[in-house]
């Protein structure tokens, strides 16, 4: 069977195209987060700068809410992993009858929507409370407890499913001989089966601390007035977004790319190991022999390193200042072009007289506002003072300030939509 | 045997201190987590909204208004029927099977070539490349897309800088954004199942049919498909449910004039604070999505029971 060239070449565009709507997406989040326009874009680029990165480091809410997700994705890991474990084991005893009904209603939380089980168990431990007669201050209504007791609902489900994967091929015959061999129970199981199953664990506690902490649709139910890392991201992104999410992700898929080159490393070694090919090296050469994986993600390091050093001998802030020179002196050139075409001294006029008037910047509440992109008039143009607009639509005086030199030298123009008021949040709904 | 001996034999067999470990976890989880929550959330949705110090009175009776609303929409509404509720319900339904198909589209060469065609490391590196994203938060994902589909995002900028349109279309109104979020953000949960499913096939049937000269559509309408249907069904149905229960793609990418369902049973909970029309209402999604998979899941002639597997 040898394909045509046709067909490898389709079937080659295809992947591209598939694996580039994958990745596409990420690396451009990524890239917005080094330019310094105040709405994430690539397009056009501003200047190199960190200041995003920096912006992050002084958010104390975000970092309270990341404290919460590692704390509430560790208990998960343990709850999810025991309860998991508890349900392999507890399957593999059963006979197949009964063994279909437990198995049926143990992995039905990973197909109940998680806005389902976020209100069933917020409503559950409402009800408990009142029944036992506890007061809103206590456990049952603390966030952490619910979203803890929520997450484990369908992570263990995961571990479960992680862990049964494993447990079919154990050979049931080693246990049998430990306990005639005078084993207790607990110590056969202490000593053969939880080693065998070691790896299993591990990977269920991976992928039950990755969900919990990605969670979002059960623990915006479940949080109450507490937050956790996504659901601030979460109202963040929704309030107005800005390029210190793009940070965020940077970070994030940075540490994935890492996570992603260890794991095929460890991988890799423990097959050579098996296969006894060769004999094994250290962890550095079989993180690197013939795996394309680490060659690309060593690319992506080094492209970072990269970028840092070039952005060390970089100084974003003078381009900024000669952006601004730059945008002014269009401005200044708009204006002048303008008052040549109308009659001189008009009052009125959008884009001088109400910047006259003083206005700061609440007068961007409205960048976000959906009737605005009704307008058909790009939310990047009007936040950023993009060159260009102004002069031909002189109509929308909404925006007409935005242009206002005197705007831009406050860098209100630049900043002004940090300041946007949580208006745009209902908006969005 | 008798329900004393079975457990007598469970605890020889096990062992005291394991035989406590496993029945207590599971019904741990089975109960507390999920039984007894799902049928308080039932109970709930059947009683009217009430004030706590009315709870367990007199007017705390079982009554169908939650659900009535949904369908009536206030007693004085001129319209006789909640067209907005219903409108939403029925748009998500639809726009998530929508999304369902897409991804299926999309992911079922990708599957087939992963199981079939590509070999060794770089069938490690095309799983591992599917798996990273997945890693990436649910709402950066979805921001993502907002950078690239939003007014001054990347593909109107690319249009306009090109001449190709003068003035920014509104990818976010007209819910493209939304829906290729959505796909996107389900295309391992169907690359998965299609991938394990496609991979435990033969290879000598497909060359088989290709020897007596049966064309590659065919080949996988009349052998690849059949044969991997449970993976489809687990993958599509996974997609379905997790696209129509989702949450933060729609209040991410959602037009301002577009709501989906989930959205609604946020806005009951946390803008009307009436908890037992938001119980009534994730129930009437939850039970309508579960129909709808169990219904297409018969038609097709799947097994429900093997799904997640």
């Amino acid at each position: 069977m040898r394909p045509s060239v046709l067909a490898r070449g389709v079937t080659g565009l295809y992947l591209l195209a598939f694996f580039g709507f994958l990745f596409g997406p990420l690396f451009i989040m990524v890239v917005t987060a080094l330019n310094s326009s105040s709405f994430p874009r690539i397009s056009p680029w501003d200047c190199l700068t960190f200041e995003w990165f920096v912006k992050l480091a002084g958010d104390e809410r975000l970092h309270s809410g990341l404290l919460n997700s590692l704390a509430i994705g560790i208990i998960v890991v343990i709850l999810s992993v025991s309860l998991g474990l508890a349900g392999a084991l507890f399957l593999a005893r059963l006979g197949p009858t009964s063994r279909a009904v437990v198995y049926t209603v143990i992995t039905a939380p990973i197909l109940i929507p998680g806005v389902v089980l976020g209100i069933s168990t917020l409503i559950f431990w409402d009800r408990a409370a009142q029944l036992v007669g506890l007061g809103t201050g206590s456990l049952f209504y603390n966030g952490i407890f619910l979203t803890v007791l929520g997450q484990a609902s369908f992570i263990s489900s995961y571990c479960m499913l992680v862990l049964i994967a494993r447990l079919q091929r154990f050979d049931n015959g080693q246990i049998e001989a430990a306990l005639d061999l005078g084993a207790t129970n607990v110590q056969a199981f202490r000593r053969i089966l939880l080693p065998f199953l070691k790896p299993a664990i591990i990977s269920a506690a991976i992928i039950a601390f990755l969900a919990s902490f990605e969670n979002y649709n059960t623990t915006v139910f479940t949080i109450s007035h507490l937050h956790t890392f996504t659901t601030i991201i979460s109202q963040k992104v929704r309030l107005g977004i800005d390029p210190s999410i793009s940070a965020v992700a940077f970070i994030i898929i940075v540490l994935t790319l890492i996570g992603a080159m260890f794991y095929e490393g460890a991988h890799k070694r423990a097959e050579l190991k098996k296969a006894r090919e060769l004999p094994v090296g250290n962890l550095l050469r079989s993180l690197f022999g013939r795996n394309p994986a680490m060659i690309m993600g060593v690319m992506v390091v080094v492209a970072t390193v990269a970028g840092i050093w070039l952005a060390m001998g970089h100084s974003a802030e003078q381009c900024k200042a000669d952006l601004l020179e730059q945008k002014l002196e269009r401005q200044r050139q708009l204006e002048e072009r303008y008052r040549q075409s109308q009659p001189a001294g008009g009052a009125g006029e959008p884009g001088t007289a109400p910047a006259s008037q003083g206005l700061g910047a609440g007068t961007f509440g409205n960048v976000f506002d959906p009737k605005n992109l009704e307008g058909q008039a790009g939310v990047g143009e009007q936040g950023e003072g993009a060159p260009g607009a102004p002069a031909e639509k002189p109509g929308q005086s909404t925006f007409g300030n935005v242009f206002d030199p005197k705007n831009l030298e406050g860098q209100a123009g630049v900043d002004g939509q940090e300041e946007t008021p949580p208006a745009a949040e209902e908006d969005q709904q | 045997m008798g329900i004393a001996a079975t457990v007598r034999k469970f605890i020889a067999t096990n062992g005291l201190g394991m035989a406590l470990f496993m029945v207590l976890g599971v019904s741990f989880w089975v109960l507390v987590l999920v039984v007894l929550p799902q049928i308080t959330m039932v109970d709930f949705s059947f009683r009217p909204k009430l004030p706590p110090a009315a709870i367990g009175g007199p007017q705390d009776v079982y009554t169908t208004a939650n659900y009535e609303y949904f369908v009536k929409g206030n007693p004085g509404n001129p319209e006789g029927w909640n067209r907005v509720d219903v409108t939403v319900f029925w748009r998500t339904l639809v726009a998530a099977v929508f999304v369902t198909v897409f991804n299926f589209v999309l992911c079922y060469p990708v599957a087939y070539y992963m199981a079939k065609v590509a070999t060794g490391s770089w069938a490690r590196l095309l799983a591992l490349s599917l798996v990273v994203p997945y890693w990436i938060n649910e709402i950066l994902r979805a921001f993502a897309f907002r950078i690239i589909f939003g007014d001054a995002g990347l593909i109107n900028t690319v249009l306009k800088t090109l001449g190709v349109i003068d003035v920014s279309i509104d990818f976010i109104r007209a819910d493209v954004a939304l829906y290729a979020g959505l796909g996107y953000a389900y295309i391992l949960l169907m690359i998965f199942p299609l991938y394990s499913a496609i991979e435990s096939l033969d290879k000598n049937q497909i060359e088989a049919a290709r020897d007596m000269g049966s064309p590659w559509w065919r080949i996988h309408w009349r052998i690849v498909m059949p044969f991997a249907k449970q993976g489809i069904v687990s993958g599509c149905t996974m997609v379905f449910m997790l696209s129509a229960g989702a949450l933060a793609a729609p209040q991410i990418l959602g037009g301002p004039s577009s709501l989906w369902f989930t959205q609604i049973i946020y806005q009951g909970f946390f803008e009307y604070f009436n908890w037992n029309r938001g119980a009534a209402y994730a129930i009437i999604l939850l039970v309508s999505c579960m129909a709808i998979v169990l219904g297409v899941t018969k038609l097709v002639g799947g097994k429900a029971g093997e799904i997640g597997r």
